[in-house]
């Protein structure tokens, strides 16, 4: 294979992967407060709508990303009231929220496809651009790209180096110590749940905003359950994390490349590469970790006392 | 429990003014009356010993001190000042902390964390200097562990030594231990002693609920009696002249700390267990035979669990080993029958032996449906009229059915066990601790169904406590590290003193 067409899948393969960290991260930290949000797919898809038609109609990409933020936290409030408020099954309530996500950016992005909106353009960043091989891979993306490098590391600095991250862990562990040490489990469900939803909500206003500058149905396609999977792959380590999402960018834009080079397998063959990939890689996550890291109460409402 | 340690002298300080003062504290669950106007001042440097049996009005008073329950009358006087809490968090606020039965820890994370959740405001924190200041404080209150040690690795002592170090961090006053040695073993039950020691030493005031006699008179310097709701007596450890004295004032009437016993009438033999070998086991020959107990004993963990496992079915044992009601062990276990067979009452009474969130009816049901299967149907209005009847002949409080099995209080989950199993009309009963964490009353009246019992059943008592042994049994096989080092008929007196040799595995003279 030649060189520059490995340099420029490796760059595609980051910017692929991109969305699905901000996702990963998102369902990361929701997971970590013991929420498990399994509505992920339909955030994204929402997400994804709402940033293409503020940024459609203001003009400004920007504004367009927060509404996206602001969309996918919006979504993860409806299931922290339904779980964390009216202790709901998580599992229903995030799968009903995946069908409800999709099903409203299906009936109104409907009459917006094919439209355009601005949206962040790749740069080069000054001297690391110009590095050879790793300034075509890394350094010459889009402003949210670079966004998503320091993201891992802040995540890893909030969770262990501070007091909230502390108490987030604690809550995903075992609530009543948390109300036992006088804090309140409750207000940081709500406060993780909802930040993760803004994190998912990012990655979706990238699909609409960066990845393609048009709107198409069935963005998401598929993202938001690769990037559950990948919270599992990734131990609930941001570091890991980041492997696995520009892995799975990778097979994504491999598949999309080999498509265009009109090989004769089947195409749809092709499109399940990264979901035969997701499962491989729980099955790997299964064998070496037995679920290593989990949060004990994941998943596992706050009931109230007496 | 003969190895406790001995209380310091004149550790406890000179009177000092009460931290915490009870003022007439009443408190009304409906028409029941939990707590009836109880005074008790709680001073520095004292270690203030509750006991009651279940039900006497501990967890109630001891609930309105730590701010979860509020009183119906009297006060509360912290520094003399007339205080009223309105959450737990005000109580942990002026000092008042509480280490409970159930850990709230968090298994994942270091001791040092868990110490530090929720301490103090700020918004960094760095792992090294928790671990330090941790470190000084398990220090300052000679309390042995490692900051830096990961708590879902440490043993049920060490866990609770991270309780206390998170009341200490925080300058609690008050330290209120509720049934503390309950998950301990006697080697940290002693280290508990010495921090609690440490700890009144310092100036602190130390509240210990219990109703283990021994523990009270080894560790308290005063002595306060629940019966009932009320305060039946305070006391000071040298005021009294035996456990039987102090039994008796705690419930009320001259206890049976003994049973009387007459032998029952020996019949066909029902188990025999023949060169078992296998399971963490070697070697292992017993008999029993209808009408007799036969009390297995040891230091928990010596073979006790894989006997009683594979007697009862839950593991497989070699061929030709175990032999139930003349049964090969696979023959037996083919098809028991639900009556007139074994009956198995576990040690773990809300586990293996109910179901926590079902009713009576059912976790009677649970292994006596055999009886009550009409086709393939079960008739479940005899069932219950059957379960109401049972209720009733054991005196199982609340004295509803439908009450769940999470909701019984020890001792009345015990007899709902035992009403179950009895009335299978066992022919061999495997009992596995059955008065672990008991109250006196409730084990006296488990131990009489026990020795009634031997009419239709031979029994084999598992049992941590010698005494429960030597009371109850006509034979004693003593276990060390997967043998039966010993067997002997308990009215060979010049054996049963050695028992405690046997169990540390000393068999020559």
């Amino acid at each position: 294979m030649d060189w520059d067409i490995l340099v420029a899948l490796l760059a595609a393969a980051v910017q692929s992967g991109t969305p699905i960290l901000y996702a990963t991260l998102g369902e990361m930290l929701s997971e970590k407060g013991g929420v498990l949000n399994l509505g992920v797919e339909g955030m994204m898809s929402v997400a994804a709508l709402a940033a293409f038609l503020t940024a459609h109609l203001t003009g400004s990409a920007w504004l367009g990303l927060a509404a996206g933020g602001a969309a996918g936290a919006c979504l993860a409030l409806l299931h922290a009231v339904v779980c964390i408020g009216f202790l709901g099954n998580q599992v229903v309530s995030g799968l009903a929220l995946t069908i409800l996500g999709l099903g409203l950016t299906h009936f109104f992005g409907t009459p917006f496809i094919g439209l355009a909106a601005p949206g962040f353009s790749k740069f080069s960043l000054p001297l690391l651009g110009s590095l050879p091989v790793l300034g075509d891979i890394l350094f010459r993306q889009d402003a949210l790209v670079y966004l998503s490098y320091l993201l891992p590391a802040g995540f890893w600095f909030f969770l262990q180096r501070t007091r909230p991250g502390l108490a987030v862990r604690a809550v995903g562990e075992m609530p009543a110590a948390v109300a036992a040490a006088g804090l309140h489990p409750l207000r940081l469900r709500f406060f993780t749940a909802v930040a993760g939803g803004g994190l998912v909500g990012l990655g979706g206003a990238y699909l609409s905003l960066a990845y393609t500058h048009l709107w198409t149905n069935g963005l998401s396609a598929g993202r938001g359950w690769i990037a559950v999977a990948l919270v599992i792959f990734a131990f609930w380590k941001p570091g890991r994390a980041v492997i696995g999402a520009y892995l799975f960018g990778g097979v994504m834009a491999f598949q999309l490349r080999l498509q265009a080079t009109g090989t004769n397998l089947p195409s749809s063959l092709l499109l399940m590469l990264p979901y035969a990939l997701t499962v491989l890689v729980l099955v790997f996550s299964a064998w070496r970790g037995r679920a290593a890291g989990a949060p004990a109460a994941l998943g596992v409402n706050i009931e109230p006392e007496g | 429990m003969d190895q406790l340690p001995a209380r310091p002298e004149h550790l406890a300080l000179p009177d000092a003014e009460p931290v915490v003062a009870l003022r007439g504290l009443t408190k009304r669950f409906g028409k029941v009356l939990a707590n009836d106007s109880i005074t008790l001042e709680i001073r520095p440097g004292r270690i203030k010993a509750l006991l009651g049996e279940n039900g006497a009005g501990k967890s109630t008073l001891m609930g309105m001190l730590a701010g979860r329950l509020a009183p119906d009358a009297g006060r509360i006087e912290v520094d003399g000042r007339k205080t009223r809490f309105a959450s737990a968090r005000e109580a942990i606020a002026a000092g008042i902390g509480m280490v409970y039965q159930h850990f709230m820890l968090v298994d994942a994370m270091s001791v040092a964390e868990n110490v530090l959740l929720g301490q103090e405001p700020g918004f960094l924190l760095s792992p090294r200097d928790m671990e330090r200041r941790v470190a000084e404080l398990a220090v300052r209150y000679r309390l042995e562990i490692d900051p830096a040690a990961r708590v879902g690795d440490l043993s049920m002592g060490e866990k609770q030594l991270v309780e206390i170090l998170k009341l200490l961090a925080r300058d609690s006053r008050v330290l209120i231990f509720d049934e503390p040695t309950a998950v301990l073993t006697p080697a940290e039950t002693f280290r508990l002693f010495e921090a609690l020691w440490s700890m009144t030493s310092q100036g602190k005031a130390v509240v210990f609920i219990s109703h283990k006699l021994e523990e009270v008179l080894a560790v308290a310097d005063e002595i306060a009696v629940l019966r009932a709701g009320k305060v039946e007596a305070e006391l000071r450890p040298e005021e009294i002249g035996s456990k039987a004295d102090l039994a008796r004032i705690m419930i009320g009437k001259d206890v049976l700390l003994e049973v009387d016993r007459t032998a029952a009438e020996v019949r066909e033999q029902v188990l025999e267990i023949r060169n078992l070998t296998g399971l963490g086991l070697a070697d292992i020959n017993l008999t029993l035979q209808r009408g007799e107990i036969l009390a297995v004993v040891g230091v928990a963990g010596n073979g006790q669990k894989p006997l009683v496992e594979a007697v009862c079915g839950l593991t497989r044992p070699p061929r030709d080993t175990i032999f139930i009601l003349g049964k090969p062990w696979r023959e037996y276990y083919a098809d028991p029958d639900w009556k007139h067979t074994l009956s198995y009452i576990p040690e773990d009474r809300l586990g293996l032996a109910t179901m926590r969130n079902k009713n009576l009816v059912d976790n009677m049901l649970l292994t006596t449906r055999k009886g009550f299967r009409k086709g393939p149907l079960l008739r479940t209005g005899q069932a219950e009229a059957k379960t109401r009847a049972l209720v009733k002949r054991f005196d199982i409080k609340p004295g509803r059915v439908r009450v769940l099995a999470w909701q019984l209080s020890g001792g009345n989950l015990q007899k709902a066990v035992l009403a179950r199993e009895l009335f299978r009309e066992p022919r061999l009963i495997v009992a596995e601790q059955p008065t672990q964490g008991l109250d006196v009353a409730a084990t006296e009246e488990v131990w009489r169904r026990l020795l009634d019992a031997r009419d239709m059943a031979g029994i084999l008592l598992v049992t941590g406590d010698l005494n429960e042994a030597l009371q109850l049994a006509d034979r004693v096989a003593v276990m060390y590290r997967g043998r039966v080092v010993a067997q002997f008929p308990v009215t060979d007196q010049e054996q049963v003193d050695r028992i405690g040799l046997y169990m540390a595995g000393v068999t020559e003279s």
